[in-house]
């Protein structure tokens, strides 16, 4: 399965990538930004893809300019309630400080709005991760309930809040220029 | 003429910082040493330039130009 869309390109993860996956996932400079810190195996790897490989999870290669650059996902799809949990890195050094996050996601979105049919999405922030939190509110993401005082703090995003985002939609023509 | 029409984009560039004072901000200004710099800023200014000036420009013009009048340039080359 590809995606193509705001100029970049989703491969959905397959066998043959997830040893490169892992090396880009032990890599310290990606690792220290995850919730699992441990030094993951093949033998990890391996069973990890066969949890993921399936339709409650969609995991994609991000591809752009050519170069296979990060990894973007949704995971831990409940069909029943509509929703799930995004993720994304970028491993490339060249693509950090740029749009391509962004473009990722655009692309990405339009998949879990309008083929998966999502009604809602959720994340956790580390409250004291501003520029997380800056990008995911210009996303369209909203602070949950009672999550003030907490340190992983809950935000979710809704498919009309995604969808009537006018900086988002702006940002879809930008980058279709 | 020209200096009017860079010091107008300076202040559009300035506006788009919350927490650095505008008068930081010059065409000499090498923005990504700027504290508050971030790639959500660069948004906004990829934002502002389609805003202000109906012209597209990349992540990678932000990315790999230097001062503010570097930008400005690129953004001039495309009206």
């Amino acid at each position: 399965m590809e995606l193509t869309n705001y100029g970049i390109t989703l491969r959905r993860l397959t066998e043959d990538k997830i040893e490169m996956v892992r090396q880009w996932r032990n890599d310290p400079k990606i690792q220290q930004y995850m919730e699992f810190r441990d030094y993951i195996t093949p033998e990890m790897q391996a069973a990890w893809f066969k949890r993921i490989d399936n339709d409650n999870n969609y995991y994609f290669i991000i591809v752009y300019e050519g170069k296979e650059i990060g990894l973007i996902n949704i995971k831990d799809i409940d069909y029943d309630q509509k929703t799930g949990e995004p993720g994304i890195f970028i491993y490339d050094d060249d693509c950090l400080d740029s749009d391509v996050a962004l473009r990722a996601s655009l692309c990405m979105g339009d998949f879990i709005w309008d083929v998966l049919n999502l009604e809602s999405l959720y994340i956790h922030v580390l409250r004291d991760n501003t520029r997380a939190i800056k990008y995911n509110l210009l996303r369209g993401y909203k602070l949950a309930e009672n999550q003030e005082l907490v340190q992983n703090q809950l935000y979710t995003l809704t498919v009309e809040d995604a969808k009537n985002n006018k900086r988002m939609n702006q940002f879809k023509s930008i980058f279709n220029k | 003429m020209i200096i009017m029409e860079l010091n107008e984009f300076v202040a559009h560039f300035a506006e788009q910082f919350e927490e650095t004072d505008a008068s930081v901000f010059t065409p000499e200004t090498k923005y990504h040493d700027l504290e508050e710099w971030s790639s959500l800023i660069g948004l906004s200014i990829i934002a502002m330039v389609d805003d202000e000036y109906d012209v597209l420009i990349k992540g990678n013009d932000v990315k790999n130009s230097v001062t503010i009048e570097d930008l400005f340039n690129i953004v001039k080359e495309r009206v």
